[in-house]
């Protein structure tokens, strides 16, 4: 199939296990929720998936081909080139300015930050995030940085999307915004994956996976 | 990486130093006391250790005068058999001293004057080709002052009546200072046999002055050799490569020691600015930066940083010493400098880049 799998997966944190032969599927141009209580694997299962923790067993597939066993320069150019992320806390640079957080990917896929300029400035626009460029940070408001979070996601229009709680510090209107952002990206062909305890964000996908 | 890639990774170093100014002013920071270190400590004392070597340099280490009385039968073609000794800086044959006053002065102060052998007069500051050959001579300014010559011009008589066009001011070096006060009269290299009585060779490099005084010796094909005395500075030219050796020997130890301990805190300082950075990093790892480029980023940021440390820490240096009247050391010196602090830096921020990039990045996004 196309779209991520996960086969079989194990994960354990200092001997604690986590996840124990977990899999599932991810089709292509879907949204899936992963719900649960805290502590049952939601975050390690979406950074299984998402190539930046190594399974203690069973394999991660992207689109046919199992990648978690791949060297970790090759997995790095994977989450460069085919993935994006959308972090609990938005996962911002402090030092640099909201154009040059959402131009950031730009390096690790090779391209002049130049070349990803007008993009940014659309994806901010698109977001609402009306602010200056040139601000920081530290200088605009946890909704605003979750959507600054998410135009950097998007920025390469990546095949897969992985979001940890996106919503979790958003007011209803700025969640809709979010979640109207990674449904339309779904609509694109990507494989969106959520972790959330939200109800209505777990409403808002196609499908719902607890753990 | 190609050069587009290197531009693109130098900018991000240079933008990621810019957005961290106190991090960065303090690797800065220790980069310039670095450089002031070694240019203070160990600058002070090569700049020096070269006004020693100057000095003894000046007294003519290299020097071999060979003296030849009258009849012993040394001749200016020994200047041919001399060109294939090598190690041989300069060498020049002078004949004996012949007395001669301003022509327009006759009973004026006698000055001697001597013919000169040889095709490197250009280190006396006299023509390869004079006006006129074999009769232009050239004077020092305390020939000139006691000859009544103030200015270049006019020429000198022999007490045999011949007379010379005096040509040019010559300058005295260290090693024919004992002609003072200097007349000479280059001759052209047609004159084979004419008889000389001075013969100075100076050798390419210290260490070389008895190697070159034997061979000189064996060619000089006198027919009295007990007419003729070879003096050389030999001592003083072991004494130079001691002296050398010595200064040299103590100013790597301390450049050495300085870097290391420098070297040491600068790596200390540098795995503090990355544990501190551990959520960029592992944000960047999460974000597709492979661990190369994370070890790349950071030794290009280090070099940026340290090439800046470098040259605040030189001029800061420059000034200090310029200011106290203290020796400069040579550009030779301030490029080996520039060189081993970037090398250093660079060695001590490599350790802190791989540690950097080995970090889990889940984890590091965990750190608050």
């Amino acid at each position: 199939m196309t779209g991520l799998t996960a086969s079989d997966l194990s994960f354990s944190y200092g001997g604690t296990p986590i996840l124990q032969g977990w899999s599932a599927e991810f089709p292509a141009g879907s949204t899936t929720a992963m719900t649960g209580r805290s502590g049952h694997g939601k975050s390690t299962a979406l950074y299984l998936l998402g190539l930046m923790l190594q399974p203690a067993a069973g394999e991660v597939i992207l689109d046919g081909v199992p990648v978690s066993g791949l060297p970790d320069a090759a997995k790095a150019r994977l989450r460069a080139h085919h993935y994006g992320f959308v972090f609990q806390d938005a996962a911002l640079d402090p030092t640099r300015t909201v154009i040059d957080n959402v131009r950031e990917t730009a390096l690790y896929r090779g391209l002049h930050r130049k070349a990803v300029t007008t993009r940014a400035h659309e994806l901010l626009d698109r977001f609402d995030v009306v602010v200056p460029p040139h601000r920081r940070p530290g200088q605009i408001s946890g909704g605003q940085a979750q959507r600054v979070a998410l135009c950097r996601a998007l920025l390469s229009e990546p095949p897969i999307l992985l979001a940890d709680e996106p919503t979790g510090n958003l007011d209803a209107a700025s969640s809709r915004v979010v979640m109207d952002a990674l449904r339309d990206h779904a609509a694109t062909g990507a494989t969106v994956v959520v972790v959330t305890h939200s109800l209505e964000v777990a409403d808002a996908c196609d499908r719902r996976l607890a753990l | 990486m190609s050069l587009r890639r290197g531009a693109m990774v130098a900018r991000e170093a240079w933008s990621a130093a810019f957005s961290q100014p106190v991090a960065s002013t303090v690797t800065v920071l220790m980069i310039v006391g670095m450089v002031l270190t070694v240019m203070l400590s160990t600058g002070r004392t090569v700049g020096a250790e070269r006004r020693v070597l100057d000095s003894i340099d000046s007294a003519g280490t290299r020097t071999i005068q060979v003296r030849a009385d009258t009849g012993a039968g040394l001749t200016a073609d020994v200047l041919d058999r001399i060109d294939r000794i090598e190690g041989i800086e300069w060498a020049a044959a002078f004949s004996s001293a012949i007395d001669v006053t301003n022509t327009a002065i006759p009973d004026g102060t006698r000055v001697p004057m001597r013919f000169a052998y040889g095709d490197r007069f250009d280190r006396l500051h006299i023509p390869a080709d004079p006006p006129i050959v074999g009769l232009s001579a050239y004077a020092s300014p305390r020939a000139l002052a006691q000859l009544g010559l103030h200015e270049v011009a006019g020429s000198i008589t022999t007490d045999q009546g011949l007379t010379y066009a005096v040509s040019g001011q010559l300058s005295t070096p260290a090693f024919l200072r004992s002609f003072e006060p200097v007349v000479f009269v280059p001759q052209t290299d047609d004159r084979p046999d004419a008889a000389v009585s001075n013969l100075i060779v100076i050798a390419a490099r210290p260490h070389q002055v008895s190697p070159v005084a034997d061979a000189v010796l064996s060619v000089l094909a006198v027919e009295d050799p007990s007419k003729v005395t070879m003096q050389t500075s030999e001592s003083l030219a072991e004494l130079r490569v001691l002296v050398q050796a010595q200064l040299q020997g103590f100013s790597r130890g301390l450049v050495l020691l300085t870097l290391a301990i420098s070297g040491v805190l600068v790596a200390v300082i540098l795995y503090g600015l990355v544990m501190m950075r551990r959520r960029d990093f592992g944000r960047r790892r999460a974000l597709g930066a492979s661990r190369n480029l994370i070890v790349t980023l950071l030794l290009v940021q280090t070099a940026l940083l340290a090439v800046t440390g470098t040259a605040l820490g030189l001029v800061a240096s420059v000034v200090a010493l310029a200011a106290g009247k203290d020796p400069l050391p040579g550009w030779d010196f301030v490029a080996a400098l520039s060189v081993l602090t970037v090398a250093t830096a660079l060695a001590s921020a490599l350790v802190p880049a791989v540690v950097a990039s080995r970090r889990e990045p889940v984890r590091e996004l965990r750190v608050a």
